[in-house]
């Protein structure tokens, strides 16, 4: 077993932290306030091919073979580090893109394939609450609400994943209305309305138990990547309070020195760290087709919400009031922490559940 | 035995104040949260049904004006404390922004009549009456942190200089609750370096001192409807007259710490309130709530994270009760006020980001109520003194060291 970087996977990751360092992080306060992206992202982030990296070549993307899941694993933890927000605009297209590759009929792929191609973006929802209904009668009908899905606003459709079906809905199919949030305000989030919209059978990419199957595909991916990034952006928290932690004095010395708040930085270390290697795991095991690569995506989500909650307070804390204020990044690492353990359906809920049916 | 100790005073304080937060205090919570805007209305009507922001001052009453009325002799053991508590719960219950703004003046009354004169007294009473020229009801702040000095206030930059018969002030203060609006401040300063802690003493300077300068508003994560604003001081003349004692002999600092043991149990059920609003919120939707048509109170998963959440929030009102018990008491509650303050925060964290948790997708939007209560609970950990400092202390109690 080698635990080391490929040369390309350590220049994949020296480019995007720089990306970050330069760039998402100059952007990231001022997007937060406005709950807006700046519009340089999409153009850089075209330029370093982030929207259509999952698209095959053949169709006016960059995938050339198989889409990688472990270097989008290393790219979720540097953009992560950068902006939640931001990470997740740029992230938004690879579940659609797989999706649409795999299950797509041709005639659905060339038309969404050129759309990404164009500039567009697309969304993705799991109806984790049952919150939809779904009628299959001779055309397959979808009306209800999804309240939060992030891209929604800026989205030309909706990759939906229920119990039921899994399809691709265009926005005009849709009342979208723009939803603020508390964190990740620059994710453009809006929620989808559906009145017995009838869905053209192209559109539908599985339905059924393989649309389960694809489902719980589809949510590993989504699972391996938001993961990593909450990592990220756990790791920035660990940072920001490192640093001012050795600058900050109080009773005559840094208060990096009190071993309270060793221990509070090294127990969020730790369990970043162990962290990592479970989301590269389940990464590499998702490129190998390994059937367990699911429930260890699952895993690396739950632990990685985890992590990123406790890693996000505990900065706040070692800040201390300078914490609580907006002048600092670290208040908005603890708004934008809670958007990953949640999203798609709570991973740990989903396994108990699971478990519960005797499905594992 | 019922945490009121079948006191008809008491439980009608906590009805008065429930009926009040959630008719008066709720409605208004999620917008000046979103607009990061005091509830100067609020604030006048309250101040209109006797919630005095300078009842404190009056020894006979307690933090409630009329309601504490009944005191009585200094000998036998007074339910002030547990008063406030049981109104602070109730208040911070609807909103913990809202309930600051509304006693947020307390912080610096609490300085006043443990150390002022009665002239001092006077003067606070006098500068706190009517409304200021935009309306407002007046409000005081409390001027103890400064930029470099929050945790240990030993290093207070601020300085106080002898002129004649008045002191010039000098210095920034941050995070000041009340910083931009206040009628009047208590501003803690250096009067002597050479003195070390027992030079800093407490100073009343009311906002028309030429030299009191309020700074910039702080944008914050959690309780937005309470001001937190930077105060400067440029060459402020304060007649001596106004330094809290006035001529009295001072412990310096050790006079502040004190003041600040005393508030502990306060702050600390505000945390308590909050936890108990979320968990609240969420027994309700839960009750309500099934999966594929099952309870979802009938999962485990569910059901034990709920019995969690309650055993926490009611040792934490324990705790917070009985360090309000043994100062109504007269007893020495420096440990135990630690601790309520400590446990009490740590609760409010947990309960909400639990809750969040539990929710879902539903409380990650702006100014949902639980997704509010766990940005409200995170300055409970840091002011008044962080968790960090609250462990120090009790960790000194029982071992006499200070660790580091
Ligand atoms: C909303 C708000 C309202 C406020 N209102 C007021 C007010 O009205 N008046 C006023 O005077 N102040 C007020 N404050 C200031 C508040 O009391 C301070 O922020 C608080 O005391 C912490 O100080 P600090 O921010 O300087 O943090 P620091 O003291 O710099 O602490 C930073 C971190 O180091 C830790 N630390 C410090 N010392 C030690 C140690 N010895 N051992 C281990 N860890 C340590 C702390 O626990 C914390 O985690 C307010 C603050 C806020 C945010």
């Amino acid at each position: 077993m080698n635990f080391a970087m490929t040369e390309e996977q350590a220049l994949l990751t020296a480019t995007l932290r720089r990306f970050t360092e330069k760039e998402l992080r100059t952007w990231a306060p001022e997007a937060d306030r406005q709950a807006q992206a700046p519009e340089q992202l999409f153009s850089k982030g075209g330029d370093l091919g982030l929207f259509v990296d999952a698209v095959p070549e053949d169709q006016g993307g960059l995938l050339d073979g198989r889409f990688e899941h472990l270097s989008r694993a290393l790219r979720g933890l540097e953009l992560g580090r950068g902006c939640a927000a931001l990470a997740s605009l740029l992230e938004c297209n690879v579940e659609p893109a797989l999706a649409i590759a795999r299950w797509g009929s041709p005639a659905l792929q060339s038309e969404l394939f050129a759309l990404m191609a164009e500039g567009a973006l697309i969304a993705t929802a799991h109806d984790s609450e049952g919150r939809l209904r779904i009628e299959a009668s001779e055309r397959v009908q979808v009306s209800g609400s999804l309240s939060a899905i992030p891209a929604g606003a800026k989205a030309s459709h909706l990759l939906l994943l229920t119990d039921e079906l899994v399809a691709l809905v265009p926005a005009s199919a849709a009342r979208i209305e723009a939803v603020e949030t508390s964190g990740w305000r620059a994710g453009a989030w809006a929620s989808w309305s559906f009145d017995d919209h009838s869905l053209p059978a192209e559109h539908i990419l599985a339905r059924g138990p393989a649309a389960r199957e694809a489902r719980e595909q589809i949510l590993s991916w989504a699972n391996i990547s938001l993961a990593a990034r909450a990592l990220g952006v756990a790791t920035a928290a660990i940072e920001y309070a490192t640093a001012y932690a050795q600058e900050r004095h109080q009773f005559g010395q840094a208060i990096a020195d009190f071993e309270s708040i060793i221990r509070l930085r090294d127990k969020n270390e730790t369990a970043i760290r162990a962290a990592r290697l479970l989301v590269l795991e389940a990464a590499s095991l998702a490129d190998r087709d390994d059937p367990t690569a699911v429930d260890h995506a699952s895993r690396a989500r739950d632990l990685a919400g985890d992590i990123v909650t406790r890693a996000t307070i505990d900065a706040v804390q070692i800040y201390g009031g300078y914490g609580f204020v907006n002048d600092y990044p670290v208040e908005k690492l603890m708004r934008d922490a809670r958007a990953f353990e949640v999203l798609h359906g709570n991973a740990a809920f989903q396994r108990v559940l699971m478990r519960r049916q005797g499905d594992n | 035995m019922d945490l009121l100790h079948n006191n008809p005073m008491l439980q009608g304080v906590r009805q008065m104040m429930h009926a009040y937060a959630k008719s008066t205090i709720r409605p208004i919570a999620a917008q000046h949260d979103q607009e990061e805007s005091m509830p100067w209305e609020l604030m006048k009507s309250a101040s209109m049904m006797g919630m005095s922001q300078t009842a404190l001052l009056d020894t006979n009453k307690g933090a409630l004006g009329q309601a504490g009325a009944g005191e009585v002799s200094d000998d036998k053991p007074k339910t002030m404390g547990r008063l406030q508590i049981v109104a602070a719960e109730e208040l911070a219950w609807g909103c913990a922004g809202i309930s600051l703004a509304l006693a947020g003046s307390g912080l610096a009354c609490t300085p006043v009549a443990r150390m002022g004169t009665e002239e001092q007294k006077a003067h606070f009473r006098e500068a706190m009456k009517g409304v200021d020229d935009k309306g407002h009801v007046k409000v005081a702040a409390m001027a103890l942190s400064e930029p470099s000095t929050g945790s240990d206030i030993s290093g207070l930059a601020t300085s106080a200089r002898k002129d004649g018969d008045h002191y010039v002030l000098n210095g920034h203060k941050q995070w000041i609750t009340n910083g931009q609006s206040a009628a009047v401040y208590v501003v803690w300063a250096q009067t002597d370096a050479t003195l070390g802690r027992a030079g800093v003493r407490g100073f009343l300077v009311t906002r028309d001192l030429v030299g009191l300068v309020p700074g910039r508003k702080e944008v914050k994560l959690g309780i937005r409807a309470s001001e937190t604003a930077q105060v400067h001081f440029e060459d402020c003349r304060v007649h001596e007259s106004m330094m809290l004692g006035h001529k009295q002999p001072s412990a310096g600092l050790g006079d502040t710490k004190k003041m600040l043991d005393s508030t502990r149990p306060v702050v600390g059920i505000q945390a308590v309130g909050i936890a108990r609003a979320a968990y609240e919120f969420l027994l309700e939707r839960i009750r309500g709530w099934e999966l594929h048509g099952t309870p979802m109170a009938g999962h485990q998963h569910i059901a034990f994270q709920l019995a969690e959440m309650e055993m926490e929030i009611e040792a934490s009102r324990h705790l917070c009760h009985r360090a309000a018990w043994m100062a109504d008491h007269r007893l020495e509650n420096v440990k135990m006020a630690s601790m309520a303050k400590a446990h009490a925060a740590r609760t409010a964290e947990m309960v909400t980001s639990k809750a969040m948790a539990m929710l879902g997708e539903e409380a990650l939007q702006a100014g949902h109520p639980v997704e509010k209560w766990y940005r409200d609970a995170k300055i409970f950990d840091i002011f008044e003194g962080t968790g960090q400092i609250q462990r120090r202390i009790i960790a000194k109690q029982a071992t006499g060291l200070n660790a580091t």
